[in-house]
């Protein structure tokens, strides 16, 4: 990478080497000189509107807004002046003006950027004895409640909703002091992702699903990493009494690798933890074909362990299997995995996730990126996968690298999915062909047939090749769950073979499914004899007992419920009923990720924490510390002392890609740490690897419809697979986001949620 | 209503008295498209510009910037596309020129445009017009097929390597996309704000590409300077400001109308009161504002007798601008702190609502004219409304809220008077005043 | 009773599109083409879209023609409503069938544009902003337009009336009474 030429700045009397060209805001807000400021917000388009951060540049005849200043040479600014603070006073004065003074019945009382503004420039005296311009309060949709007149028109709400999520959903109608935020005819028609709430500085944009519950400052605030996907975005759960009330990522310390964004399911989709359907007791079924009777938890813990060591006698540690999950903690899986191989014994264990890393993992030449990488790279390749609907970080991510970054994008899918609005190419495969393009990418010789195989032209295969050759920067390579083995193991290997050059570099960025599909891979549980389709195949057989924490997905279950109930014995953590539960003998009621300690490593491969936000609900306990009691039980102490930071000391010695990490070198998550992934070398066995992928391709049939619709993202959320069949406004995106008609009145109200929802959609989607 | 030029031959109005003035045939019959002819015939587009240099045109919008300089900020080498717009948005209240040169002269613009367009490179241009003026679109697109037919217009015109289309396009009522920037930002499609500059036009205007934004009687005046030269030009008028001026004429006067002077026209006073017939009704000479409503008010006293000189020089001498040159003549039965509450709710309707200041203090300034007007006024409103103005002026994004607050600041300045009668407790009010309001 | 929206129960699939969309004559559409020739991108034409929109919807943007133009832009729904609400002569609301602008900026005003706002006023019985019950007049006050030097002045439509009296007012008036008035400027 070039360095930037550095440049000379004097501000209030002192020197400063600084970049050339850098934002003088910046500059100066780094050096300690106070800017205030409503519409600039770091990597937005610049919009210079509020005229808070004025200041004084030597030889320009007027004040200037420091936002828009880039540093030059031999600049001499003055940031705090007589005149510079009439002025800033002027526009706090006017932004009062026609603003309510109804902060006490405000969601946003007490941490209002207003408030604070006013509070540190504002005057003391009110001048302003005229009625106030009145707008009536209304709903923009389910989860967004708004009060135009609380409104300062910084336009953060628009710009977000352009440039993070490309929905242009939300925009400002109107003209002079009747500006107002909004939509045609009122309805917010989106993907309901709400960073238009996080980023107002004001009380104008309110999250409706939390109106008028508790004041900001009643909330116990704890800084934690996101359950839903594998971009894991840090945010701050805020509880009040053992109760989680909201969440958000717009407090100031949260300043994790998605500074304020979240996408809908991190912000909205925490009901469940305090869902009254909560698992709230162990539950025994004493007899096959019984019921599952609440237990005390000893009872519980003594009876799973005389089971199990009653099947180990029997017919030997191998007839046990142990299933942990992608959804669990780094702790959860790591003690999982201690309990399969001391306590039990037993060679089976594994995770139930679909998508299996491990041929990436183990010939990986180039590192992983980090979001950041991606939100800077100048060439992105994305191969399946569709990342605004399962990793909406990555897809604004790629949106910005695009639009703010002049990066260059390659889709390959067989959905033409949003993102390929930005895409510079896209190339429109039939389904299930993404191992072709992988197969191209390794050479030229194999073009003509990957290209009849996916359904596109010879021709658009090589501009993909130059554009990877040409760049200058990164180039991230994103593949989704389509690959096939070959295809990854070929892919991974793909730029040591290519190499880098001097300002070229590869990345990659894997796109799992689960908040822990990483974790899985680190800890060594998916490194078992059989996954989870091979244990319920054997399930009855070989395989007598199953330990299953989490639960199973339905693309393990599906079909083979019977395999479950051949089993003699079968023992499930989960926090609901479900359908996995419904077969099993014990039930544990566990804990979820607001409550309990633990760590996830993220798709950027950044092992982020998990910190407990309220006491386990009912009964729960943590997966982990239910393990821990089995063992106990079964006569081995793993001697954790009922604390996580133990078992991830343990991690940190025993796993590799962690070695030496402690809970204390993770607290802080704007400098996020990065598991040491090996790099591996250049493989001679991948030349067979390359022969199968070939044939494998050959083998395509060359049939099967392109999709032609492009995914209205959102409206499928339910589906996927989390936990939000619990969050009644996802009824409503299911439905097509459907205005009501009367959108002055709370449409939650509107909404009942289905009492005859199949189970398996409310915990793990279908 | 006279339309006519004084003190010096017309140049600008000179078809506009003829019958048909709006043909081709007049137009070509009265020297028309000569300029062009000349200009294809063998000018480079540096002569061109140089010619525009000399003739020290500056640009007749509001902002009197140098003509010749605008046009040599385009980067010639440029690979992307060059458009010349015409700023017919016309909307600063007393200005009316613009809307006569293109009802009567069609031609003479549409000419103007092309020349700018030959020397700037740029094969499309737009006449930005503002939407009340659908007649004068229609107008303009008779005038524009008349010429495309006669193939002044479109591929190879005159039969030269020269090609260029001239396209109108309509605003839809908002005097901000007067304002180059947000004007541009209209004929994009979007809402009409302001953009932030730099970048310039001249870099990165319409769509991203170099732009040129002239006035409507910028490019009328370009033409006759081929025709004659710059220096020619220049000479008409003074050192600095070359040619002729068209003023748009109204208020208290027997005459109003459209004229056009010699820039450096020797005396303000003589012009209201002999060229344009005197005060309507034989009353007294209050207040003049000279260049449309966003220039300091100019009191008689500052007029009388002071031989102030109408150009841009002499004017700021005189303590106030040229800007678009609507000239608002105003007798003594006008109460100066109505006239101002009048505009004020003008700038207020008209702000874009894009920055904080001219927003909110537009709307917040109008709320303090009706309290006072509503006989609500207190002696400390002067101050405020000064401060007020204080704190828009020079703080805006665009100079609309500078506009705003300059008319409040001089009227409160030069006519304290009709402001501190409406500012006085109500009972100590003399009857006189009360009966004024 | 109002609806409820659940999983199991969704609303038709129309739900989703606002309106059925506008459909005009081949002159018009002919008329659309040619503007959108002008532009080398689609949304350039959004204003004199909206002006052909708004004239044949019946003097306003309704909810057809605004889904016509967000087809016909290929522009979203919302980019139709921010332009808009932002110009004054885009309506997004009925006016009557004549429309009368009364000019009232400085040079109007100081030459009597306010007692042609009131004469206005009191002869339909509206106040500026205000539409007739029988939908045939809406009065309104608007910024200069233009014909400061022969004021007072009104637009009708895209008439220009200027050197206004009362009685060439009240003439005005009587023939958009009787329906006899004629539109001369073609919008
Ligand atoms: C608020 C505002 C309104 C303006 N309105 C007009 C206008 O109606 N017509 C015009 O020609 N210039 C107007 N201008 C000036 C233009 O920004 C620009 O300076 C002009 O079009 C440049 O052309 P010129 O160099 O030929 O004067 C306005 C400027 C501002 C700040
Ligand atoms: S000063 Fe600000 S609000 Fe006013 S018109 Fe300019 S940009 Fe718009
Ligand atoms: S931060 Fe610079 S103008 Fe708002």
């Amino acid at each position: 990478m070039t360095t930037a030429e550095s440049v000379k700045v004097t501000i209030n009397g002192q020197e400063f080497q600084v970049q050339k060209g850098a934002p003088l805001i910046d500059v100066c807000r780094e050096n300690g000189f106070a800017i205030p400021s409503f519409c600039y917000y770091a990597d937005l388009a610049l919009q210079a509107s509020c005229r808070m951060c004025l200041v004084r540049i030597e030889k320009m005849p007027k004040l200037q807004t420091s936002c828009t200043i880039t540093c030059t040479d031999g600049m001499i600014v003055t940031t705090q002046s007589e005149e510079i603070e009439k002025a800033q006073r002027g526009m706090v004065e006017f932004l009062l003006a026609n603003h309510p003074l109804d902060c006490p019945v405000c969601d946003r009382g007490g941490e209002c950027e207003l408030q604070e503004m006013v509070f540190d420039w504002g005057g003391l005296e009110e001048r302003f004895t005229e009625r106030k311009n009145y707008y009536p309060e209304k709903f923009l949709s389910p989860i967004v409640a708004n009060d135009p007149q609380r409104c300062i028109l910084c336009k953060r709400c628009t710009r977000v909703c352009d440039e993070w999520m490309g929905e242009d959903a939300i925009e400002a109608g109107g003209r002079g002091a009747n500006t107002v935020i909004g939509t045609f005819g009122g309805w917010l028609n989106c993907s309901q992702c709400g960073n238009c709430i996080e980023v107002c500085p004001t009380g104008t944009l309110l999250d409706a699903t939390y109106r008028h519950q508790t004041r900001p400052w009643e909330l116990e605030r704890t800084v934690s990493t996101c359950t839903f996907c594998s971009d894991g975005c840090q945010m701050s759960l805020g509880s009040r009494a053992g109760e989680l009330m909201r969440v958000v990522a717009r407090d100031r310390y949260v300043d994790g690798i998605n500074g304020e964004f979240l996408c809908i399911k991190g912000r909205f989709a925490h009901p469940f933890v305090n869902h009254e359907e909560r698992l709230r007791t162990p539950l025994i079924r004493y007899r096959k074909g019984g019921k599952l009777i609440p237990a005390t938890w000893d009872e519980a813990i003594r009876f799973t362990a005389a089971k199990l060591q009653e099947i180990k006698d029997a017919h030997g540690a191998n007839s046990i299997g142990v299933v942990g999950s992608p959804r669990l903690t780094n702790e959860a899986n790591y003690v999982l995995l201690k309990f399969a191989r001391e306590v039990i014994g037993t060679e089976h264990y594994t995770a139930s996730e679909a998508f299996s890393l491990a041929p990436f993992f183990k010939h990986m030449t180039a590192p992983l990126a980090t979001h950041k990488d991606i939100r800077h790279a100048k060439t992105i390749v994305l191969i399946g996968g569709e990342p605004e609907e399962l990793q909406p970080l990555t897809a604004k991510q790629v949106r910005q690298a695009v639009r703010n970054g002049g990066a260059k994008l390659v889709i390959i899918n067989s959905v033409p999915v949003r993102l390929k609005q930005q895409a510079t190419q896209f190339l429109h495969v039939r389904p299930g062909t993404e191992d072709a393009l992988v197969l191209a990418l390794a050479g030229q010789t194999d073009d003509a047939m990957a290209a009849r195989k996916m359904g596109v032209e010879v021709g658009e295969i090589e501009p993909l090749r130059r554009m990877i050759d040409e760049t200058q920067g990164n180039v991230v390579l994103m593949f989704g769950g389509e690959l096939s083995t070959e295809a990854q193991t070929i892919l991974a290997q793909l730029p040591g073979s290519i190499g880098d050059e001097e300002n070229r570099r590869f990345l990659f960025h894997p796109l799992p499914l689960f908040n822990n599909s990483f974790g899985v891979h680190d800890v060594g549980l998916m490194d078992g004899k059989l996954n989870a389709t091979g244990l319920l195949d054997a399930a009855g057989d070989t395989v007598r007992a199953l330990y299953v924490a989490g639960g199973l997905l339905p693309a393990h279950l599906q079909g083979r419920e019977q395999a479950l109930q051949n089993l003699d014995f079968l023992v499930v953590q989960e926090l609901f009923a479900t359908d996995t539960t419904a077969h099993a003998d014990v039930v544990f009621p566990a804990a979820s990720f607001a409550e309990i300690d633990g760590t996830y490593t993220n798709n950027d491969g950044l092992v982020q924490r998990v910190r407990q936000s309220i006491p386990p609900v009912h009964q729960a306990k943590p997966d982990w510390v239910i393990t821990s009691l089995l063992a106990d039980a079964l006569g081995i102490d793993f001697n954790y002392q009922m604390s996580a930071s133990a078992v991830f000391r343990e991690i940190g010695e025993h796993v590799p890609a962690y070695q030496g990490l402690r809970y204390p070198l993770l607290k802080d998550e704007s400098k996020p740490v990065q598991a040491k992934y090996q790099l591996a070398g250049q493989r001679a066995e991948v030349a067979d690897v390359l022969a199968e992928l070939r044939q494998r391709v050959e083998r395509m049939t060359g049939a099967g419809d392109k999709i032609m619709e492009t995914p209205e993202v959102g409206h499928e959320l339910f589906k996927i697979g989390t936990l939000t069949g619990k969050v009644p406004q996802f009824h409503l995106l299911a439905a097509g986001n459907p205005e009501p008609p009367d959108v002055l009145v709370s449409p939650l109200y509107q909404i009942t949620i289905d009492s005859g929802l199949r189970r398996d959609t409310a915990i793990a989607g279908d | 209503m006279f339309i006519g030029a004084i003190g010096c031959e017309p140049l600008q109005l000179k078809r506009v008295g003829l019958e048909n003035s709006r043909t081709l045939d007049v137009y070509r019959q009265h020297g028309g498209y000569e300029a062009l002819k000349k200009v294809l015939d063998g000018m480079s587009p540096e002569d061109v510009i140089g010619e525009v240099k000399k003739s020290a045109l500056r640009g007749r919008g509001g902002a009197g910037f140098p003509t010749g300089m605008k046009w040599s900020f385009v980067p010639k080498d440029s690979p992307k596309p060059k458009y010349v717009v015409c700023n017919a948005d016309e909307s600063e209240p007393g200005t009316f020129k613009d809307r006569f040169l293109m009802e009567r002269d069609p031609h003479m613009l549409i000419e103007g445009m092309l020349i700018a367009a030959y020397a700037l490179g740029s094969r499309t241009t737009y006449i930005y017009t503002r939407g009340e003026y659908r007649y004068l679109i229609n107008i303009l697109d008779a005038a524009i097929q008349e010429a495309r037919e006669a193939g002044l217009v479109g591929d190879r015109i005159m039969g030269t390597e020269f090609s260029c289309e001239v396209f109108t396009h309509t605003g839809a009522g908002a005097y901000i996309c007067g304002e180059e920037t947000a004007l541009l930002n209209s004929l994009e499609g979007l809402r009409g704000h302001p953009r932030m500059k730099p970048p310039f036009p001249a870099i990165a205007g319409l769509y991203g590409c170099p732009t040129v934004v002239n006035n409507v009687e910028t490019l009328t005046a370009v033409p006759d300077i081929i025709k004659m030269g710059g220096e020619a030009y220049q000479k008409l008028g003074t050192q600095k400001s070359g040619g002729t001026k068209v003023w748009s004429v109204s208020g208290h006067v027997n005459r109003p109308g459209v004229y056009e002077l010699p820039m450096g026209y020797e005396d303000m006073e003589k012009f209201i009161m002999e060229d344009c017939g005197g005060m309507l009704g034989g009353k007294q000479l209050k207040a003049v504002i000279p260049g449309g409503s966003s220039v300091y008010i100019m009191p008689a006293t500052d007029i009388v007798g002071k031989k102030v000189k109408m150009d841009y020089e002499g004017l700021v001498v005189a303590g106030s601008m040229v800007g678009s040159g609507g000239f608002i003549v105003m007798d003594e039965t006008v109460d100066v702190f109505e006239s101002t509450k009048n505009l004020t709710e003008f700038y207020k309707h008209e702000s874009c609502g894009w920055c904080t200041p001219c927003r909110e203090g537009t709307d917040w300034l109008v709320k303090v004219f009706k309290r006072i007007a509503k006989g609500e006024g207190r002696p400390e409103d002067a101050q405020l409304l000064l401060d007020l103005c204080d704190n828009i002026e020079g703080k805006s994004f665009c100079p609309l809220g500078d506009a705003a607050a300059w008319p409040i600041q001089s009227a409160i300045k030069k006519f304290p008077e009709d402001f501190r009668r409406h500012l006085m407790p109500m009972a100590t009010r003399t009857a006189e005043a009360v009966a004024a309001d | 009773m109002s609806q409820q929206f659940t999983p199991n129960n969704p609303l038709p699939q129309e739900a989703k599109v606002p309106v059925e969309m506008a459909v005009f004559s081949l002159d018009v559409e002919a008329e659309i083409d040619r503007h959108l020739a002008k532009y080398p991108v689609k949304r350039s034409a959004i204003l004199p879209l909206m002006f052909i929109v708004q004239r044949e919807r019946g003097g306003y943007l309704d909810p057809p023609g605004v889904a016509y133009l967000a087809d016909r832009l290929d522009v979203r729904i919302t980019d139709i409503w921010e332009v808009a609400t932002f110009y004054s002569m885009i309506n997004t609301e009925p006016v009557g069938t004549y429309h009368i602008q009364v000019c009232r900026t400085l040079s109007c005003k100081i030459l009597g544009a306010g007692k042609i706002t009131e004469q206005c006023s009191t002869r339909l019985g509206i106040k500026p902003g205000e539409t007739t019950p029988d939908g045939k007049f809406s009065l309104s006050e608007v910024e200069c337009l233009g014909s400061c030097g022969t004021a007072p002045m009104l637009q009708i439509g895209f008439d220009f009336h200027e050197n206004l009296t009362a009685e060439k007012l009240d003439k005005i008036l009587d023939t958009c009474e009787r329906g006899e008035y004629v539109f001369t400027v073609k919008g």
